[in-house]
């Protein structure tokens, strides 16, 4: 430590010296209330909603976009040697002069993967956007759950850090819990990485929900191609905390990032952190325009926004549950 | 160029410690506080654009780090005290003496001479070098410093404010002897004079000034003008007819012109006379009003030039004056009777006698004045002024001796000696009385003796115990021809107004710039006196006399007792000094047989200490770093 840490470290206010202990106290203490009776209870109202959704449907009898043997038809496709003959549509044929085969909606277990970021940049600040992520994944989870569907939850950085193996039945959603409970929000974001190995472990192909700030310094489209190359269906729920956007700076200060350590000398003036604050909307639009782009469902979720309403909306846009 | 504050290798030292410090701040300076942020991804965008200027951006940083050594250069030059070698004199030490009598009112040059005076020396304390050292004084009929000998701008600018002119003459060798005492032992003395030159001679009772090696310089100022004043100006009631009274007064014209001015007379505000008047040059020209009745207390004399006009000083062209105040005194007579002394009491129409047999004294009532005709009872309070006529026995302020008779014929009993001086034997020829029979009188020391027998003694003698004057003659009065000569009845009511401070020496109005002696109750020890312009002073009463230095022109009130019973008389004092009202500017000045020289080593408006350019440069630069760093230019 040179001279100059010395005399920074003297000249800090005590408050910002102490602020990191605070923090983690205050972070221990809401980890053990997060899943609390309030929680729960409100688990259970959101049950009740997805049922009333989606009621008509059966259960386990979800359509996939895998076609197969199901009985709903779901498009043609040319004929190729070794397909079954039973599948050929001789009426196409008839009016076509082409061998085309049937195919249909293959209704199976529909597993659900929930892939939750545990970077550092997660647990800035509060680390509200880590919690954030943890309620909804463990609300989906249990709405999932009870609709018999095969839940199962990884936790990412630049690698697959923690993982829950698949699970079935409302009686897991405490083992839920618990593994959510057990994350903490360190590591660099490298979403490329940790979802090529999170393909390699899961043959199964299923919706890949993506609870992530996206602050991947690879680039946030690499995690999603992957799945998305992999024929898992992506969902990216975008964590997003508006404080960030916000920075309460001022002055000549060196900035570095949380998760790569990388520094850039600025001196935050009002101009600066009106640009800072225009960068981090377009920042979001472009996340959110790849995601259009490529079909990948896409839903902003805010911090200071209740997670159950979230989940509402997130049922009212029609989203992977149906 | 010539340092002489700190000398060089401690302002080395010091500049290189403190631009040590400053190279050490600097770079703290640009140890920027870490901040961690989320995703550093979006400030690259941001920044992006700043790249492009980084190179200049280092530059604007390294002028800052030249902009605080700079700073840091004229602080340092600052405190070695720069000079110019031109300007590197030994330090003067200067007593400036401004005149403020009452010429220095004139309006020649406008707004008035006082103003144009305050305005050059105010000049000249702008213009000391930082080593010199100024007193500023005021010269009037006193001397007044306003200031100590300093070289504080602000003070000493302080002080020229606070001169002000006077109605009196200045006491100019008084000034002199001040300024030289002031200066004596100090290095380069300097007196330098701010005058219309109207002083007089440098020399008084304690003869000429002598100013040593002091250098005396003058700074004349006025041009001179046309100017009547009134020179004097006085009222008398008549001694025997108290309601009439006669004024005199003289006008003069200082002036090389001749000039036609109004004359106007004013008794209790009104107007008693308008006259108009042509003075030729050089002229005084006194004026009597006898015979005069109406006013009952204030006079005034007012001078104007024609069509409302004013001449150059308008300080002389008014005079005050009271009337005594008119009242009956009450007189006690202790007598078994005697015709002279009657018939000599009813001369005065404004006496209140009451005769009383010895054996009856005191009589009812308090008394001014009590005579005691051959008698001698112990005396009563509220009897007054004590007039002992042939003293004999006890119970007396003084010693009779033996009786002595004019038997010898070489050498007649009577006034072989008489005090001319003393109010009660004033326009008195006593040295032709003849007396028969005396009782020569012997006092103390401090008793006055009016008139004396070179053989026998004292005859006539005046003197004060506690609570009461006395004058006795010794002998009878109907044993000399004394009562047969007019001196007999004037010399008792001279003696008489003497008692009741109502004698014909009565002071209708004082000078100014003169010690005044104002009659005051003799039991009060002080007093508050009310100026002309409203303001008032304590005043202490010394032997029934209130002292005081009056500079102003106008009328006065002294007031004296305690709250509830207080006793006020008023008085006035006029300018009257043809000196004064002589305003024709002098363009030289001797003094101690040398002319003062002109003033010099003053450069307008010049500091010449270059610490205080360098400090205001340094906080000028200090402004446009403060003002760019906030504008964002400099970081």
């Amino acid at each position: 430590m040179g001279i100059l840490d010395v005399f920074k470290r003297a000249t800090s206010p005590l408050s910002r010296r102490l602020a990191p202990l605070s923090r983690r106290f205050s972070a221990q203490k809401t980890e053990e209330d997060i899943f609390d009776d309030e929680f729960q209870r409100k688990l259970e109202i959101l049950v009740m909603v997805s049922k009333r959704v989606f009621s008509g449907a059966m259960r386990a009898e979800r359509r996939s976009k895998k076609t197969g043997s199901g009985v709903e038809f779901a498009d043609h496709r040319d004929y190729t040697a070794g397909d079954d003959f039973r599948y050929l549509d001789w009426h196409a044929y008839q009016r076509f002069d082409r061998l085309l085969i049937r195919l249909y909606e293959e209704e199976e277990d529909l597993s659900i993967y929930f892939i939750v970021d545990t970077s550092s940049s997660m647990g800035f600040g509060d680390g509200e956007k880590l919690r954030q992520a943890k309620r909804l994944c463990a609300a989906l989870a249990y709405v999932g759950l009870a609709n018999l569907d095969r839940i199962a939850i990884v936790a990412a950085t630049d690698e697959v850090s923690g993982r829950m193996p698949t699970t079935r039945g409302k009686a897991r959603i405490f083992r839920i819990f618990r593994f959510l409970k057990g994350i903490r929000a360190d590591g660099v974001t490298d979403l490329g990485d940790a979802m090529r190995t999170f393909v390699a472990q899961h043959k199964r192909r299923g919706l890949a929900v993506i609870l992530s700030d996206l602050y991947d310094p690879a680039g946030f489209e690499a995690g999603i191609n992957v799945l998305r190359y992999n024929r898992f269906e992506p969902f990216v729920l975008h964590i997003v905390d508006p404080r960030e956007a916000k920075p309460d700076l001022k002055g000549d200060v060196r900035v570095y990032d949380c998760e790569t350590g990388e520094e850039r000398e600025v001196t935050v003036t009002a101009k600066i952190l009106q640009r800072y604050g225009q960068a981090h909307e377009e920042y979001l639009d472009e996340v959110q325009k790849f995601c259009v782009s490529k079909q990948v469902s896409y839903f902003r979720a805010d911090v200071n926004t209740p997670f159950d309403e979230l989940i509402l909306r997130v049922f009212r846009r029609g989203g992977f549950l149906r | 160029m010539t340092f002489v504050g700190l000398p060089l290798a401690t302002l080395l030292q010091i500049g290189a410690a403190a631009g040590a410090v400053v190279v050490v701040f600097y770079i703290l300076k640009l140890r920027r506080r870490p901040i961690a942020v989320p995703f550093s991804k979006i400030w690259e965008r941001i920044l992006r654009d700043k790249e492009a200027t980084s190179l200049f951006s280092q530059l604007k940083r390294l002028l800052s780090l030249l902009l605080q050594l700079a700073l840091l250069a004229l602080m340092l030059a600052a405190l070695g005290d720069p000079r110019m070698a031109v300007n590197l004199v030994e330090s003067r030490n200067i007593v400036v003496l401004i005149d403020a009598s009452a010429s220095m009112k004139s309006t020649d040059i406008g707004p008035s001479r006082i103003a144009s005076a305050k305005e050059r020396v105010k000049q000249m304390v702008r213009g000391l070098s930082g080593s010199d050292r100024m007193l500023i004084a005021q010269m009037d009929a006193a001397v007044t410093p306003l200031s100590t000998m300093t070289s504080e701008v602000s003070d000493l600018e302080a002080a020229v404010a606070a001169v002000a002119p006077t109605d009196a003459a200045a006491d100019f060798p008084k000034a002199l002897r001040f300024a030289a005492d002031t200066l004596r032992g100090l290095s380069r003395p300097e007196v330098i004079l701010v005058s219309d030159g109207a002083l007089g001679a440098a020399s008084d009772a304690g003869g000429i000034v002598h100013t040593g090696d002091i250098t005396v310089s003058y700074v004349p100022v006025g041009t001179g003008g046309q100017n009547a004043a009134i020179t004097n100006f006085a009222v008398r009631r008549y001694p025997l007819d108290k309601s009439r009274y006669e004024v005199m007064l003289e006008i003069t014209n200082t002036s090389d012109q001749p000039m036609e001015v109004e004359l106007s007379l004013l008794g209790d505000g009104t107007l008693i006379d308008l006259t108009r008047v042509r003075l030729k040059e050089k002229e005084r020209l006194p004026r009597f009003y006898p015979n005069l009745s109406g006013a009952s207390h204030t006079l005034e004399a007012k001078l104007s030039l024609p069509e409302g006009a004013r001449d150059t000083l308008p300080a002389d062209d008014r005079a005050f004056a009271l009337l005594p105040e008119r009242r009956r005194a009450r007189v006690q007579v202790v007598s078994a009777g005697n015709m002279f002394l009657e018939a000599a009491l009813l001369l005065d129409e404004y006496l209140e006698v009451t005769t009383v047999a010895p054996a009856a004294y005191p009589g009812k009532g308090s008394f001014e004045v009590t005579i005691f005709d051959g008698v001698s009872p112990p005396v009563t309070q509220g009897s007054g002024g004590l007039l002992y006529l042939n003293p004999t026995g006890e119970n007396l302020p003084f010693t009779v001796e033996k009786e002595v008779t004019d038997n010898d014929p070489n050498n007649r009993l009577g006034f072989d000696e008489v005090d001319t001086k003393s109010p009660l034997v004033r326009y008195l020829s006593l040295g032709e009385i003849n007396v028969g029979r005396a009782h020569p009188l012997k006092g103390l020391k401090e008793d006055k003796v009016i008139g004396k027998s070179y053989r026998h003694g004292a005859l006539l003698l005046q003197g004060r115990r506690p609570g009461n004057k006395f004058v006795a003659l010794g002998f009878d009065l109907r044993e000399s021809d004394l009562p047969l000569r007019i001196a007999w009845p004037v010399l008792l009511l001279n003696t008489i107004q003497d008692f009741v401070e109502e004698d014909t020496s009565y002071i209708s109005s004082f000078r100014t710039g003169t010690v005044w002696n104002i009659p005051a109750p003799s039991s009060a020890e002080s007093g508050t006196l009310e100026m002309p312009d409203g303001s008032k002073r304590p005043v202490p009463i010394k032997d029934g006399r209130a002292v005081f230095l009056g500079q102003h022109a106008g009328f006065y009130k002294l007031t004296t007792g305690v709250p509830g019973a207080e006793e006020t008389s008023m008085f006035a004092a006029n300018l009257a000094d043809v000196t004064e009202s002589t305003i024709g500017a002098a363009q030289d000045v001797v003094i101690d047989g040398k002319s003062a020289g002109p003033v010099g080593e003053f450069k307008i408006g010049v500091r010449r200490e270059m610490w205080v350019y360098l400090l205001i440069a340094v906080i000028i630069i200090t402004a446009i770093e403060w003002a760019t760093y906030h504008l964002r230019v400099t970081v």
